[in-house]
């Protein structure tokens, strides 16, 4: 008796990892689908080329940004922005044609924001930008030299990143005046 | 470095409770239900209390507006284990609600029960939720919030400063319940700027804060009523 219940415990270890292998595998299959769902992050309605706009056409990030001096958000372009250039076909690249079917039939064009700022956080471009002349590449990272809109932001502001800049150049630190 | 303060001129004072309105609209405080209200949940960052002198019909009901003291020796900050209260340089007692874990125990160390806890997820109705104020954040379930004096007016404010290139004027920062005071009995300023209202009254003989003796030099002068 004593030896076969040895022998069925010796084949439960060696089903055992098997076991805990599928579990595994699955926890694995599920969580990395979870994983690719959430990696899919902003998608826009148009593959916007900021490296296109910005390098080839020399335009400024506030041609388009338009409240990027003096506002709190620094906006995203309406259709009207784009219709300044692409009433009619602009180069040969499909996205381009895309935004004059966009201008000929009037339809909106809205913008998804790729940053969010948490809602307890005072922050304003006019600020930081208008005021303190910091160049957008250092929050921003280099968008201006994408050729597709990334899906996530190119670098992760957080309030470390905050702090160590106004530590470094002598800004306030105090919590009351950014938090809200 | 201004040290903000606020000046109640008690023989002002109608207690017709626009500070309280006031406040609450601007701060997004969430109204309570009865049931919540009852059991001492409502909050209310600004609390016009009321005091009866006298028997009826001999009687006066005097009004004591009670914001956050933002003492200059603040018992919550003391107590907090996690920093999320704290005093700024320029004397505001702030709260960190992202930073808060909610034990209460700066709640049970202010003498002047300023500090509220949320023990409800904060809920308006239909009618109210698009008029919420985007300056100030909605605090969640399970943190403390008090009066701020309305910093982030001082944010406002002082960006619009720095913006047009000039100092802060004293009429720029302006908490919600000063403003809107009708009779003028709220007074705001810097208490350490002789040009600015609130340094000039708080020299007033009538002038007291409350339970001074405890050491926590509250910023909040009252003037007394005259007999």
């Amino acid at each position: 008796m004593n030896s076969r219940w040895l022998a069925e415990r010796a084949a439960q270890l060696k089903r055992r990892p098997r076991l805990l292998g599928l579990v595994a595998a699955a926890i694995l299959v599920a969580g990395g689908a979870s994983l690719v769902a959430g990696q899919r992050g902003v998608s826009q309605p148009i593959a916007f080329n900021h490296r296109k706009h910005t390098q080839d056409l020399q335009l400024d990030c506030e041609f388009c940004h338009q409240y990027v001096r003096t506002g709190a958000h620094s906006g995203l372009p309406s259709l009207e922005v784009c219709a300044m250039c692409h009433q009619a076909r602009q180069g040969t690249s499909r996205e381009a044609e895309r935004v004059t079917a966009f201008v000929e039939q009037g339809r909106p064009l809205v913008f998804a924001k790729l940053f969010q700022l948490p809602a307890h956080v005072f922050y304003t471009h006019r600020r930081h930008v208008g005021i303190a002349q910091l160049e957008c590449r250092n929050c921003h990272g280099d968008i201006a030299l994408t050729t597709r809109p990334p899906r996530r932001p190119l670098v992760r502001v957080g309030m470390r990143a905050c702090l160590n800049c106004h530590r470094r150049t002598g800004q306030t630190t105090d919590c009351v005046a950014c938090h809200r | 470095m201004p040290r903000w303060g606020m000046v109640i001129d008690l023989d002002r004072c109608t207690g017709c409770a626009a500070c309280e309105v006031a406040c609450k609209s601007e701060n997004n405080v969430a109204t309570a239900s009865p049931d919540q209200a009852a059991m001492g949940r409502a909050i209310s960052w600004m609390k016009v209390m009321t005091e009866v002198h006298g028997e009826f019909p001999d009687n006066r009901l005097r009004f004591v507006p009670r914001p956050c003291m933002h003492c200059d020796n603040p018992p919550c900050v003391k107590v907090c284990p996690v920093a999320a209260t704290y005093i700024s340089p320029e004397g505001i007692v702030g709260q960190i609600y992202p930073r808060c874990i909610g034990c209460r125990y700066c709640a049970n160390a202010c003498p002047y029960t300023v500090k509220y806890f949320n023990w409800y997820e904060p809920t308006w109705p239909a009618s109210e939720r698009a008029h919420l104020n985007p300056d100030v954040s909605v605090r969640p379930k399970g943190v403390i919030e008090k009066c701020t004096f309305c910093h982030h007016r001082l944010q406002k404010a002082r960006e619009d400063a720095r913006a047009e290139g000039r100092e802060l004027r004293e009429s720029d920062y302006q908490p919600a319940c000063a403003e809107v005071c009708p009779t003028q009995a709220i007074v705001f300023g810097d208490l350490d700027n002789v040009r600015h209202r609130v340094n000039e009254l708080r020299h007033d003989p009538r002038a007291m804060r409350l339970m001074e003796d405890l050491g926590t030099a509250p910023k909040v002068y009252y003037l007394t009523p005259r007999q």
